[in-house]
């Protein structure tokens, strides 16, 4: 019984607090994405050459880790299967903030547009069991800067 | 050519359903799937553990405890007395020839008795000295003995193993050491209703046993009031029934009273008083010698 108890306040913590980071996250996304709509970022690999620009690499990366809740819902989904909503949530919010933050490090060079722009995606620590403890998302690309 | 970041449409790659909905559909389902996978397994377990003969059971607790207790050593006296009890009760109780009974004394201060495989019973000091008469250890050895009759400390050992592997072999797939503990809990619960059915069973085969012996079944109560004083004085820890391995003492007295309802004696009922010995018996051994 007493381990059971536990588990339910772990999974209640999990929870409550992951679920409070996420919405919170989300908002934060939302706001910035207009912030920085002006500094488009493409996947386009080669962008119309001009003399007139300089180039820079900038690179945006951000670690998000598992809440206890998510880990028990992606553990039971793995019995029987489906789409994963628990973790199709955290890897949306750890893409749009990668490239949030490489946007970021693009205004800081004054640039105006990001072309080929990647993304990376890896789990850093690899829980009990291999269960997925924390995920890293990372963005890259070139950014231009007019002279 | 221009080049534009629009606002991004909310809900396509990231599901916008509550992640309460998913976690109440997910436990639901996987819990009651598991439940029930359980329930059919075990019950397999059980019906078929009752195929294995007897002999194989004997020769397996032979080759686990390796000769424990000694083989051909001196039983004691109150071992013969309970022996000797015990056969007749097994006797009452129509048990096969086949199944041998070992009654074993524990000098221990543990109040309880237990059967186990291969015919052993194992009575413990702790309870002995709390009945004051033979019916009521009587009572006690028709229980266990009635266990052994119906095959259950088999039957148990065949549903844990089942039981063990189905749970084994769901979580080696979940790779989260808390599910684990959740189905298996969750796993346990069931096994344990399985054990209370048994407990009611040996209740009252047990009776009609001591019914036979005696005519009467007074005296059978006492061990259960002996558990019950147990639980009051916190020695022994009382659990809800449903997540108990046994019915709780109020519940077995109670059908110990509807069984005397129902079996009305026409003489006067009178219990059968414990060998004179009976409490030296009880003394261990050792200080027997030193005194």
């Amino acid at each position: 019984m007493a381990d059971l108890t536990i588990f339910m306040v772990l999974l209640a913590l999990g929870y409550g607090f992951g679920r409070y980071a996420e919405l919170k996250h989300y908002k934060s996304i939302i706001r910035r994405e207009k912030e920085f709509r002006d500094i488009p970022a493409v996947t386009t690999k080669f962008p119309p050459l001009s003399k007139a620009v300089d180039a820079e690499l900038v690179s945006g990366s951000v670690v998000i880790s598992v809440d206890y809740f998510k880990r028990f819902i992606a553990g039971l989904r793995n019995l029987i299967g489906g789409r994963v909503t628990a973790y199709e949530l955290l890897l949306d919010r750890a893409r749009r903030e990668a490239i949030l933050r490489m946007k970021e490090e693009a205004r800081a060079f004054d640039g105006h547009i990001i072309f080929n722009v990647k993304l990376e995606t890896s789990s850093i620590h690899k829980g009990r069991k291999n269960g997925v403890g924390a995920v890293e998302v990372m963005a890259y690309g070139t950014v231009l800067i007019k002279q | 050519m221009e080049y534009s970041n629009p606002k991004i449409p909310e809900g396509i790659n990231a599901s916008t359903q509550h992640p309460l909905k998913e976690f109440f559909l997910l436990t639901g389902g996987v819990l009651g799937g598991v439940l029930i996978v359980v329930v059919v397994l075990t019950l397999l377990a059980d019906r078929l553990a009752v195929y294995i003969p007897f002999e194989s059971e004997m020769q397996l607790v032979t080759r686990v405890t390796d000769g424990i207790p000694a083989e051909g050593a001196e039983p004691l006296p109150i071992e013969s007395y309970l022996n000797g009890l015990a056969d007749q009760i097994a006797a009452e109780e129509g048990l096969p020839p086949e199944m041998q009974l070992t009654v074993h004394y524990v000098d221990d201060d543990l109040v309880n008795a237990f059967a186990t495989l291969g015919g052993h019973i194992f009575m413990f000091r702790g309870l002995l000295e709390k009945l004051p008469n033979e019916n009521a250890v009587a009572m006690v050895l028709a229980h266990e003995i009635a266990h052994i009759k119906y095959r259950h400390p088999i039957r148990s050992m065949g549903r844990g193993i089942i039981f063990g592997l189905a749970i084994t072999m769901v979580s080696s797939t979940l790779g989260n050491a808390m599910t684990d503990q959740v189905l298996a809990n969750t796993g346990g619960v069931t096994v344990l209703k399985f054990s209370r059915d048994q407990e009611r069973e040996a209740d009252q085969t047990a009776l009609n046993a001591l019914y036979r012996r005696y005519g009467h079944v007074d005296g059978a109560d006492l061990l259960f009031k002996v558990l019950q004083q147990q639980e009051r004085e916190g020695e022994a820890l009382q659990m809800p029934e449903f997540f108990s391995t046994h019915p709780l003492s109020e519940h077995r007295i109670d059908d110990i009273h509807t069984f005397q309802a129902e079996h009305a004696t026409a003489t006067d009922v009178a219990t059968v008083p414990l060998p004179d010995q009976f409490v030296a018996w009880l003394i261990p051994a050792e200080t027997e010698k030193t005194d």
